[in-house]
């Protein structure tokens, strides 16, 4: 079965591309990213400015890989039963008994919308489901179906009555994953697209079996020691004593270049990780577990620049 | 063995049998150079002039000293060989196994799908390479040519030395040159005997010495009525001046005449006469 989905690997990533591509326009590096974290098994998250289709391109994703998708639209009073479900008491047969009703929690793809507008203490309860891969709710423990992926976003205006993830929190999200305003041309494109009465459609194509095929496919994709070293080395940068830096990764996120690499390699239809791959997954990994000290912050500098500066000086 | 060490190992030996073939070619270019100048400066003929070692037969002296040179150079240019990772040399090579081929080596152990189908495209891959692309052949073939010209030019000097050989004498008068030992420049430096002057004092060139970046002259001047001052024979009128008495109430200095080694050889009876004598002639 793995060597079946390994040689049509390079088929189902481009069906994958040109079907999302039929709903969302342009973001190609965004939904690239995204299918990288599924294929890691890892979550990601997106920081965008309102109005960029976040919503639609992981619905669309979800259906591409037909996958059960759920939202969940974070609030203030959103509480981690409204998550994870609660129980309800129902009639069966005249008697009173405890039903469990899963939350939206228990779906393949979940987006968690405005992550940071949910208290911590939904927050907690979210983020334990993304780490555990289960939920507990009273006694029990109800383990989440695989495969299991959470699209969290981050709103990065109006942050009034926000509650910001914690740098702990954040470090379990595999990938940060920016998603810029589209070219003109691509913007132009959309208002073709959104304005006629022919609303495009998505097919599924592959199974929630191949996902987890191509899961275990990424972990297979052999990487050389140098190149390994070299993901190391930049995450051990980021933690040398530096005038930008105030906080570097940790060693989760050496794993998160590597596995996203593997990811990436396998999407470009390649057997082996490429030092390329490594530079690239460095930003998305990187960004939100690197603090930038106020000096630099003062100045301007984003968290990407910083990290292009570590990739030039590592060997 | 797996097929891919296999053809690596093969191809690394190939290798490293080229690049020994390269170093026996650059001994023989550095000792063929350096043998000729030893014959074109005529360096027998400076060793037998050296007092050298007599039961070293001088003769096979330069060519030894050329052949050590010759193993050091070529050790030097070579030393760094056997670091050369083939790996990424084949990697460099070609371009369509970059990053594959160290990868795959990396893996050699894993089997799984993907690491069999890198390795299956690495083998497919090193099938095309050769040891002559890695060391190109015109590489060897150009050194094969030096070296061939260089053995040529050390044959035709050691031949026809008279031709081709610096005159002894030629280089002598370079190496006197070169260091300046010519022994006239005393005298410039002092003066002729036209430079001294008519007022007692003589004039010189100025010397010049060039101390710590900055000029000094070296020309030593009389003082007033000092100094070296050269006047006719028949000038003289008192070519000698009387100096002053010596005032015979006056001791001699504390320099030691060898008194005291004579006195220890006394016997105590005579010590203490001498004792007595001198503590009288001090009261005088």
């Amino acid at each position: 079965m793995s060597n079946e989905t390994y040689t049509s690997s390079n088929r189902i990533f481009k069906e994958l591309f040109d079907e999302i591509g039929k709903v969302i326009v342009g973001q190609r590096e965004a939904v690239e990213q995204i299918l990288i974290a599924i294929m890691c098994n890892s979550h990601a998250l997106v920081e965008s400015n309102p109005g960029l289709a976040k919503t639609l391109t992981i619905s669309t994703v979800s259906k591409a890989l037909d996958l059960k998708f759920s939202r969940i639209q974070c609030t203030p009073d959103l509480m981690p039963s409204d998550i994870t479900g609660t129980y309800i008491i129902e009639d069966v047969g005249g008697k009173k008994q405890f039903r469990f009703e899963p939350g939206p929690v228990f779906s393949n793809i979940v987006l968690a919308d405005e992550i940071n507008r949910a208290s911590p203490k939904t927050q907690s309860a979210m983020l334990e489901a993304m780490q555990e891969k289960q939920v507990t709710v009273g006694n029990k423990t109800y383990t989440l179906d695989k495969p299991f992926f959470v699209l969290a976003t981050q709103n990065p205006i109006e942050m009034e009555g926000t509650y910001p993830l914690p740098e702990a929190q954040l470090d379990r999200f595999l990938l940060k994953i920016l998603m810029d305003y589209p070219t003109e041309q691509e913007e132009n494109e959309i208002v073709n697209r959104y304005t006629k009465n022919i609303i495009p459609a998505v097919n599924k194509v592959i199974s929630k079996n191949e996902v987890l095929e191509l899961q275990k496919l990424t972990r297979d994709v052999p990487i050389a020691e140098d190149i390994k070293s070299r993901a190391v080395n930049i995450v051990i940068a980021t933690r040398a004593k530096s005038e930008h830096i105030e906080y570097g990764a940790s060693p989760r996120a050496s794993i998160g270049i590597i596995l996203a690499a593997k990811a990436r390699a396998l999407m470009s239809g390649r057997n082996y990780v490429s030092a390329e791959d490594i530079d690239a997954m460095a930003y998305p990994v990187l960004r939100h577990r690197v603090i930038l000290t106020f000096e630099s912050e003062r100045k301007g500098l984003t968290t990407d620049q910083v990290i292009s500066h570590i990739l030039k000086t590592v060997k | 063995m797996d097929p891919l060490l296999e053809i690596s190992q093969k191809l690394q030996s190939d290798y490293f049998r080229r690049m020994q073939l390269l170093f026996i070619l650059d001994l023989i270019s550095v000792f063929c150079i350096v043998y000729a100048i030893t014959l074109i400066f005529q360096m027998e003929y400076f060793l037998n002039k050296s007092s050298l070692d007599a039961r070293i037969p001088i003769n096979i002296i330069p060519p030894i000293l050329s052949f050590i040179i010759a193993v050091i150079a070529a050790f030097l240019r070579h030393k760094n060989d056997h670091k050369i990772k083939f790996n990424l040399l084949i990697e460099s090579k070609y371009p369509e196994l970059k990053e594959k081929v160290r990868t795959a080596y990396d893996n050699i152990s894993e089997s799984n799908v993907i690491v069999d189908s890198l390795k299956n495209s690495v083998l497919s891959g090193l099938t095309i390479v050769s040891a002559s692309t890695l060391l190109a052949t015109s590489v060897v073939v150009t050194k094969i040519i030096i070296v061939m010209f260089f053995v040529s030019g050390v044959t035709v000097i050691s031949s026809q030395p008279e031709k081709y050989t610096i005159p002894v004498e030629t280089i002598e008068d370079n190496i006197i040159k070169i260091t300046g030992g010519n022994g006239n420049e005393t005298s410039e430096a002092v003066g002729s005997p036209e430079d001294f002057g008519q007022a007692g004092g003589f004039e010189t060139k100025p010397k010049i010495a060039t101390i710590e970046g900055k000029n000094i002259d070296l020309t030593i001047f009389p003082g007033y009525e000092q100094g070296v001052e050269l006047v006719k024979e028949s000038q003289i009128q008192n070519p000698f001046i009387k100096s002053p008495e010596f005032p015979v109430d006056i001791m001699g200095s504390n320099v030691s005449d060898g008194g005291y080694s004579s006195l220890l050889k006394k016997t105590e009876t005579e010590k203490q006469l001498i004792n007595k004598f001198a503590v009288e002639r001090s009261k005088i």
